[in-house]
Order: structure tokens, then C-alpha cells, then sequence
């Protein structure tokens, strides 16, 4: 988890403290969802065991730990280290590889409705960024395959 | 007023366009000097995109914003979502000048640079703030006096505080202060705001997703609230479509869901149609009805004392 971003000095306190499961939504109300468990088995190098879990998808990312949080951190960091982990791993929710499919060949993750923009009398749509998109991805793509390379090298 | 663009996003014109109907047709009748540019793509959706690739979600974030330098415009979102993410890179992209530098040497190659010099505001703040509250309240023609209506924030609309600075981020008060220049009471409720939770939907847990909407609406329903009222299209989903699905299969809660911009443009005397009300999949008409009556009631209450005011008057023969 070094490459996670985590800043494991915040998570130890974040482990002993808890406030925020009072105000998180997913803690309180959905069974299971259990964002300290999972941060002590990070800190404790066991956080492999979570990367199948479907609860690492249950952190709505409504921000409210962090704002709340004396160390402006959140138990959001920690879950979305898990689900950057589980995504490389293979382990996401169907979903989410559909909904990045269609973002990475458009731009976009869906079409505008003309038939009922029509309906609805509604201007012609702006034009998307779709091909500007697209070659921006082209030369990100190629510009992190050499830095890997690079990295690789020395 | 500087000339802004509307970041309408994916959701709005892929799902509800009868959502951009309601805002277009207000700040048009509100005569705004909004524009619509092209270049922009998905803001991209922090959930999807940033848990795949975080380089890519914030070049694109940032790409979006230089469209709208480039054009020496504003941006005004009626999507909570869209300008969260979008305000979230800017501020790591400002205060970050290696990043930042890092990020315009790629947007270079395709003749874009990120400045961060257009200002990004959700319409609820931009409104509050920018047109402001008394224009509004002067607006008014039809009043929503006596309807009670919860607002549901949309997390995303002050979170990040620190990137958005729209409003408290754990009390705003502006959309609050909008819904009560409509003269309709602003209810407060326990789960006011609680997130929607419609994000589990997109990750495959549809059960959850029903969950979290339940939570709020059983509570309104339990309150006699006359309508729920947001401004993000993933909460107008949330409470809109699966409201209609639970219901569907049984569950009754009755409970409106309105555009901020449709209850602004009903009170400036807007038909509900040209709002795209009559496209809500929840029906509209119990809150439509009891607000006829009201405003009825209103009429005919000033008109009587109207009346009274004119017999008491001294008479003009004594
Ligand atoms: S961001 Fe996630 S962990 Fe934090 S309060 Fe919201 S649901 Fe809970
Ligand atoms: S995120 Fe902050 S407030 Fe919440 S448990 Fe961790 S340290 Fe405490």
C-alpha cells in the first residue's frame, strides 16, 4: 500500500478514534460497513483481505468524514486506496469497467437524448471534447509507458 | 455579470433532459448571460474514473476548465457532482504549482493550458451569491406560502468545502435561503443531510442504493413533507426513478421531487410543462393541486381584505 497516497501516521490515529462513524451514512446504515476494520488491517499489512469485499465499494465519497474529521483525513482515504487497489487487482464491480469503457472511447458516459431534446424544444447540443479527449489520452498513455520504462531502466 | 457557461455534464442531457428544459427556460425568463461552449467532456466522475487512472481524471477535470479559460468564461453547474470534481482538481492544480506545471506541459501538446481563472459554482450558490436573494424574492408572483418542502442538499454541492467554498460544508444554509424567498417553508429533518446514496447503484448494489432512499423518504413521508427539492441529477435519480421502483413494487412514500429551478419557475408563473414537470416519473399533481388551492385561497383572502379595507375607509359622503 506505499503507492496508495495513505498517510499511515493519520490512519493510526484514525484507528483509535472513530468519531466520524456517527454521521457516516454507509456505517449507519449499511450492515457490514466497517471502515476502522479495514484501516487496521491496512496498518497491520493485511489489507489484501478486503480487496474482494464488496463493503470497500459502500464509501459513498460524500466527504462528510473528512469534514468533520480533526485531522481533516477521513476513513474515505482508506477506502479509496482499497478500491484503486481491488480496480488494479481486477476485482471491481462490473460497473465500473463498463461505465470506464465507454468513458475512455468518448469522453463521455453517455450520448445526448436527441429525440427528446426535440420533444422538448431544446437547442442543438454543444459539441463534445470527444476527439481533443482522445488525443489527450493517446499522449498520456504513451507518455506513462516511457515513464515506466524509465523507471524500470534505472 | 461576467458571461458563464453551463457545465450541464453527462446525466442531465443523457437522462433527464427535461432537467435542462427547467434551467434553461428559468435562467432564460431570469435573463442570465449564460452560454454554451463546446470542447467539454465527462467533469470525469471522481468514483469511476479516479479509482482507475487518478493521472487521467485529473487531466480531464483540468482539460474542462482550460475549454473555459480558453473562452474567458465562468462555469455555473446545475450538477453537484460535475463541479465537485471539477472544483477538487482545480484547487489541488493551484496550490500544487508542480502538478500544475506538470499537467499544462500534456494540455500543451493539445493547445490547451489550465489557468484556473474561470470561477466553478454549483447554481444553488451561484444564485444565492451571484444573482442573489432579494432579485429572486422580487420575481415572485405566485407565492408558496403554506407548502412545507424538504431540501435535499446533494453532498457534493459544499463538499469538498475547502475546494468549492459554496457554502458551510457541514451547515449550509444558502439553498435553504433560496427555498424560502419562494415563501414555501423550509422543513428540518434528521436525515436532511445524509447523503442519497445513489453511488451504490453504480457499483452493482442496487439494494443499498434502495436502502439509502428510503431512509429520507419514509421520514418525509412520515412528516407530511409536500415535496422534496434538489439540484444534482444523481440525487433527482436517487429519489426520482427508484422512488417510482419501490413504489412499483409496493412500497407508497408519495413524495414529489422538484428541480430547484422547477419551484423558482412555477413561483415566477412558469406552466409546469414548459419546466418539464410532466416528465417526473413521481407525479407532480398532489403538490401542483394543494399549491393551486393555496394561491386561491391567497387571492381570495387579499381580495376580502381588500374589501374590508375599503369599508373601512372613511366614506366619501360623511
Ligand atoms: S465519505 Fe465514505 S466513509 Fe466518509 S462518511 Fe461518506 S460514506 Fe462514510
Ligand atoms: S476519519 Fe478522522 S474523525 Fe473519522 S475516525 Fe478517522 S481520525 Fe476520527
Amino acid at each position: 500500500m506505499e503507492e496508495s497516497g495513505l498517510n499511515f501516521d493519520l490512519l493510526k490515529k484514525c484507528a483509535d478514534c472513530g468519531a466520524c462513524y456517527d454521521l457516516c451514512p454507509s456505517s449507519l446504515h449499511i450492515e457490514g460497513y466497517d471502515p476502522r476494520a479495514v484501516i487496521k488491517d491496512i496498518l497491520a499489512g493485511d489489507f489484501e483481505k478486503w480487496t474482494d469485499s464488496e463493503h470497500i465499494w459502500q464509501c459513498l465519497e460524500c466527504h462528510h468524514c473528512v469534514e468533520i474529521c480533526f485531522q481533516h483525513y477521513g476513513f474515505e482515504n482508506a477506502m479509496t486506496a482499497m478500491r484503486k487497489y481491488a480496480t488494479r487487482s481486477g476485482k471491481h464491480p462490473i460497473q465500473v469497467k463498463r461505465g470506464w469503457d465507454m468513458f475512455a472511447k468518448t469522453g463521455r458516459l453517455g450520448e445526448p437524448n436527441l429525440g427528446a431534446r426535440k420533444r422538448l424544444n431544446l437547442p442543438e447540443p454543444a459539441e463534445s471534447g470527444e476527439e481533443e479527449f482522445k488525443k489527450l489520452f493517446a499522449i498520456y498513455k504513451a507518455d506513462k509507458k516511457t515513464g515506466t520504462e524509465e523507471k524500470n531502466e534505472s | 455579470m461576467k458571461e458563464f457557461a453551463i457545465f450541464w455534464g453527462c446525466t442531465i442531457p443523457t437522462r433527464f433532459p427535461f432537467i435542462e428544459k427547467s434551467v434553461r427556460t428559468v435562467l432564460d425568463a431570469l435573463k442570465l448571460p449564460y452560454t454554451d461552449i463546446d470542447g467539454f467532456t465527462c467533469c470525469p466522475e471522481k468514483s469511476l474514473v479516479n479509482n482507475v487512472d487518478s493521472g487521467m481524471w485529473t487531466l480531464t477535470a483540468a482539460r474542462n476548465v482550460a475549454v473555459a479559460d480558453g473562452e474567458g468564461v465562468n462555469v455555473v453547474s446545475p450538477c453537484t457532482g460535475c463541479i465537485s470534481n471539477l472544483a477538487t482538481v482545480a484547487k489541488d492544480l493551484k496550490t500544487d504549482t508542480t502538478k500544475k506545471k506538470e499537467v499544462n506541459k500534456t494540455l500543451k501538446e493539445i493547445g490547451r493550458e489550465f489557468k484556473g481563472e474561470s470561477t466553478l459554482k454549483h447554481l444553488i450558490p451561484f444564485l444565492h451569491d451571484d444573482f442573489g436573494v432579494r432579485p429572486i424574492k422580487d420575481k415572485v408572483k405566485y407565492s408558496f406560502k403554506g407548502m412545507q418542502v424538504a431540501i435535499h442538499y446533494g453532498c457534493h454541492m459544499m463538499r469538498p468545502g475547502t475546494a468549492l467554498k459554496a457554502d458551510d460544508p457541514l451547515n449550509p444554509k444558502k439553498f435553504d435561503t433560496l427555498v424560502e424567498a419562494l415563501g414555501a417553508k423550509s422543513m428540518q429533518y434528521m436525515t436532511k443531510l445524509t447523503c442519497c446514496g445513489q453511488g451504490l447503484d453504480r457499483v452493482d448494489q442496487h439494494d443499498k442504493a434502495l436502502t439509502l432512499a428510503r431512509l429520507k423518504l419514509r421520514e418525509l413521508k412520515n412528516l407530511g413533507a409536500d415535496a422534496m427539492v434538489l439540484c444534482c441529477p444523481s440525487c433527482y435519480l436517487q429519489f426520482d426513478n427508484n422512488q417510482f421502483l419501490m413504489e412499483k413494487e409496493g412500497e407508497k412514500f408519495g413524495i414529489p421531487i422538484l428541480y430547484y429551478t422547477d419551484m423558482l419557475g412555477l413561483a415566477m408563473g412558469i406552466n409546469p410543462k414548459d419546466l418539464g414537470i410532466d416528465s417526473h416519473r413521481m407525479d407532480a399533481g398532489p403538490f401542483l393541486e394543494k399549491w393551486a388551492k393555496l394561491c386561491q385561497e391567497e387571492d381570495a383572502l387579499t381580495s376580502a381584505e381588500r374589501m374590508k379595507e375599503g369599508l373601512n375607509a372613511d366614506s366619501a359622503f360623511i
